[in-house]
């Protein structure tokens, strides 16, 4: 009886072990998977939130001719809308000065002319009114302005009207100004009278604001706009050739350095050092060797008879693109150097005594071993630096600013004095979907024909 | 390929050494020149051995106020972007979640992503959070800009950790949190370090944010700061090398210290053993 007991206890509590154990188990995978969604949700709400979706709303900003310093074109306004605080303001002023004026017509001629004309304006503005919604705000803001107070709240401010009656409205403003520069006025007075209606009715004209959606004109324009098309070529141009240069350079260090020496320590930091310090920095240190009063380079250079003067590096084209290129390459060759090292390292030295066994030369090794051993190494290291290179920014705008006279503005550097010169945030936007699209094509061919067979071996191991 | 290296090797390695340390010779003996001396004459050395420019580089501008942002704009940086790309590394190597490959793929592509692209939005999100010439204003851009960099190198350095370890702690009823704290954390902690080198230098050199969102003087970090430090006719030589300089010690006593993590983080992504 007692053995048996146990037993069954035994046997209960194993089950209990065993029911624990099962649900512990289905809450703890459970648990984890859940952590593991709530871990990457951080990085995934920002990555979302300051990559992606700014990428869309720039090109959605490229859709509208859209200016910072233009108040007509601040907005991004899909449909019409209307300015109620100019409009108001400058509504009352028009049609006291109207009727200013119909006082100043003293030989009666106009008479007729301008009652139309009030008559007309008053008739578009009933029309504007019509609408309750804009009428109430309308009565607000008008209450605002006698008080002297701002409208600072832009859903008070601005309201949407209709296109069409948008148009007729600034037409028959545009037609009112016309009309108004026939008038001959008989005094100085009222020679003055219509200059001050005229003023008022242009800044009310302005008080209207037309859609200022525009699809893909700017892209239309870009592709007529030789600024744009020489940008983008010296952008090619230099990702070309600096990252040409700096892989035969890197592949070079890289193949000396490749042994046990003393002073390894020596030459990782001299290697490592331009790497760290910051674009702008080692831009501005460019800057001082290239420069024609106290450049040491450029004194050296023209010493050697290399160039003509030594103000050619930073003030004509061609020395511009070469001084831009030499700085670059003596920024990342180092980098490169780094990467095709670490590639060289894995390549196992068997290879080569079973080459030199079989009497194969330094020259076949090299092109039968090193290369194709080295072939991914160099292909993620000339991706990166292509993009890289593609989207120089700080490089060009420090050492040269895009001149002499554009000859070497990058379309980073054309987008951003667009963005931040011109406050043309549309034109701007417009360029920067235009450097990414290039981006995203320079990414889709090396995939397609360079590396294919590169991703095949990453996916196999 | 291992070959002795002879005298002409020595001789290369010392052609080379001082071909990409001229700048910064030149630079340095500059700034120890007098003012007069630098737009007279192209002499190596002077023998009127001055500091008149590191005083006047340092009085001209806030210059140690620049390298205090830069030093508070990184760090915060690559505190946040290390821990919140450590949590997603972890769980995308060691949790089974589904996506896994759709997730690397978005964070590979937004590190292809270019800056010019996204700048004016996060300029007016920026503006309207009215985050202008403020360290956060930086931060936030610096700590996603960073992250697609910090994932990538942290997954890889999880990767190579053998997973017997945490199995083990699992069996002995430890949750997916302390697997990660106790046994995780510490395996992966040289990972994580050179992760953590590797963002900051990233964040200490980053420009285009710098020059668009922190405008104020009082604000600029040490690349835009640097860059900005020209007077309207001339280019003050003597304080730009001089700055130069300051701002270049730092880095080369980081590369000193660390420059073995800096080679393996540098070379862990491109190069597969």
């Amino acid at each position: 009886m007692d053995n048996h007991n146990t037993s069954l206890s035994k046997s209960v509590t194993s089950i209990k072990r065993d029911n624990n154990k099962v649900n512990r188990k289905r809450s703890f995978s459970l648990n984890e998977k859940q952590l593991g969604y709530l871990m990457i949700l951080p990085s995934i709400i920002l990555i979302i939130a300051v990559i992606i979706w700014p990428i869309t709303v720039s090109f959605w900003n490229s859709m509208f001719d859209y200016q910072l310093n233009d108040p007509t074109r601040s907005e991004k306004m899909l449909s019409a809308h209307i300015d109620l605080e100019r409009y108001a303001d400058n509504y009352f002023l028009v049609n006291n000065s109207m009727k200013n004026l119909q006082s100043f017509d003293e030989t009666g001629l106009q008479k007729e002319t301008f009652s139309d004309l009030i008559a007309g304006l008053d008739s578009f503005h009933q029309q504007l009114l019509a609408d309750t919604e804009i009428e109430q705000k309308y009565q607000m803001v008008e209450e605002m302005l006698i008080n002297f107070e701002p409208v600072n709240d832009d859903e008070l401010r601005y309201s949407s009207i209709d296109n069409d009656f948008a148009l007729t409205y600034k037409n028959y403003i545009q037609e009112t100004l016309n009309i108004l520069s026939r008038v001959e006025a008989s005094s100085t007075d009222m020679a003055n009278a219509i200059k001050t209606v005229k003023e008022q009715l242009t800044t009310l004209e302005s008080s209207i604001l037309q859609s200022n959606f525009i699809g893909f004109e700017h892209y239309i324009n870009y592709l007529f706009d030789g600024r744009m098309w020489s940008s983008l070529s010296l952008t090619s141009m230099f990702t070309v050739i600096s990252v040409l240069l700096e892989l035969v350079f890197g592949l070079i260090i890289a193949l000396i350095i490749n042994r046990v020496f003393h002073g390894r320590g020596l030459v990782r930091v001299s290697v490592l050092i331009p790497w760290a310090i910051p674009t702008a920095v080692a831009a501005m240190m460019w800057r001082f060797l290239y420069d024609g009063q106290s450049g040491i380079i450029a004194y050296y250079l023209e010493r050697i008879g290399l160039i003509a003067d030594t103000g050619y590096l930073l003030s004509t084209s061609a020395g511009g693109v070469i001084s831009i290129i030499l700085a670059d390459v003596w920024k990342t060759t180092p980098y490169m150097a780094l990467l095709l090292l670490a590639g060289l390292q894995t390549i196992p030295g068997q290879l080569y005594e079973a080459a030199q066994v079989d009497g194969a030369n330094r020259f076949n090794q090299f092109f039968k071993i090193t290369l194709p051993m080295l072939k991914s190494t160099i292909l993620v290291a000339v991706l990166f630096r292509t993009l890289d290179a593609f989207r120089v920014f700080d490089l060009i705008y420090v050492l040269t600013g895009g001149g002499p006279a554009n000859s070497t503005e990058s379309i980073s550097v054309y987008a951003y004095k667009t963005f931040f010169s011109q406050q043309n945030f549309g034109a701007g936007s417009a360029l920067s979907i235009i450097v990414f699209l290039c981006i995203v094509l320079i990414s889709v061919l090396f995939i397609r024909f360079i590396g294919s067979d590169l991703f095949e071996k990453k996916a196999n191991r | 390929m291992n070959k002795k290296a002879g005298i002409s090797f020595y001789i290369t390695i010392a052609i080379f050494i001082f071909l990409t340390m001229f700048p910064f010779i030149w630079v340095f003996l500059t700034s120890i020149k007098p003012t007069k001396e630098i737009f007279s004459s192209f002499d190596w050395f002077t023998s009127n051995v001055t500091m008149s420019s590191y005083k006047s580089a340092l009085t001209s501008q806030p210059l140690l106020k620049y390298m205090w942002n830069s030093f508070v704009v990184s760090s915060i940086t690559t505190l946040v972007a290390v821990g919140l790309a450590s949590m997603s590394a972890y769980a995308v190597t060691r949790l089974p979640i589904r996506f896994k490959g759709l997730f690397l793929g978005l964070v590979l592509a937004s590190a292809m992503f270019p800056q010019v692209a996204i700048i004016s939005p996060i300029y007016n999100l920026i503006s309207s959070l009215g985050l202008r010439n403020s360290y956060g204003g930086l931060v936030i851009p610096y700590i996603t800009v960073s992250l697609p960099l910090a994932i990538w190198l942290l997954s890889t350095f999880f990767q190579k950790i053998p997973t017997q370890l945490e199995e083990s702690a699992k069996l002995d009823g430890a949750t997916p949190l302390q697997t990660y704290r106790k046994i995780i954390f510490p395996l992966a902690a040289p990972g994580v370090f050179t992760t953590a080198i590797l963002v900051f230098i990233a964040a200490w050199n980053e420009f285009l944010f710098a020059l668009t969102i922190n405008t104020e003087n009082e604000w600029r970090t040490i690349p835009v700061g640097l860059a900005m430090y020209q007077s309207e006719f001339t280019v003050p030589w003597g304080d730009i090398t001089a700055a130069t300089v300051i701002v270049t010690i730092p880095i080369v006593v980081i590369v000193l210290l660390f420059q073995k993590r800096i080679v393996s983080g540098l070379t862990s992504g491109s190069v597969k053993g």
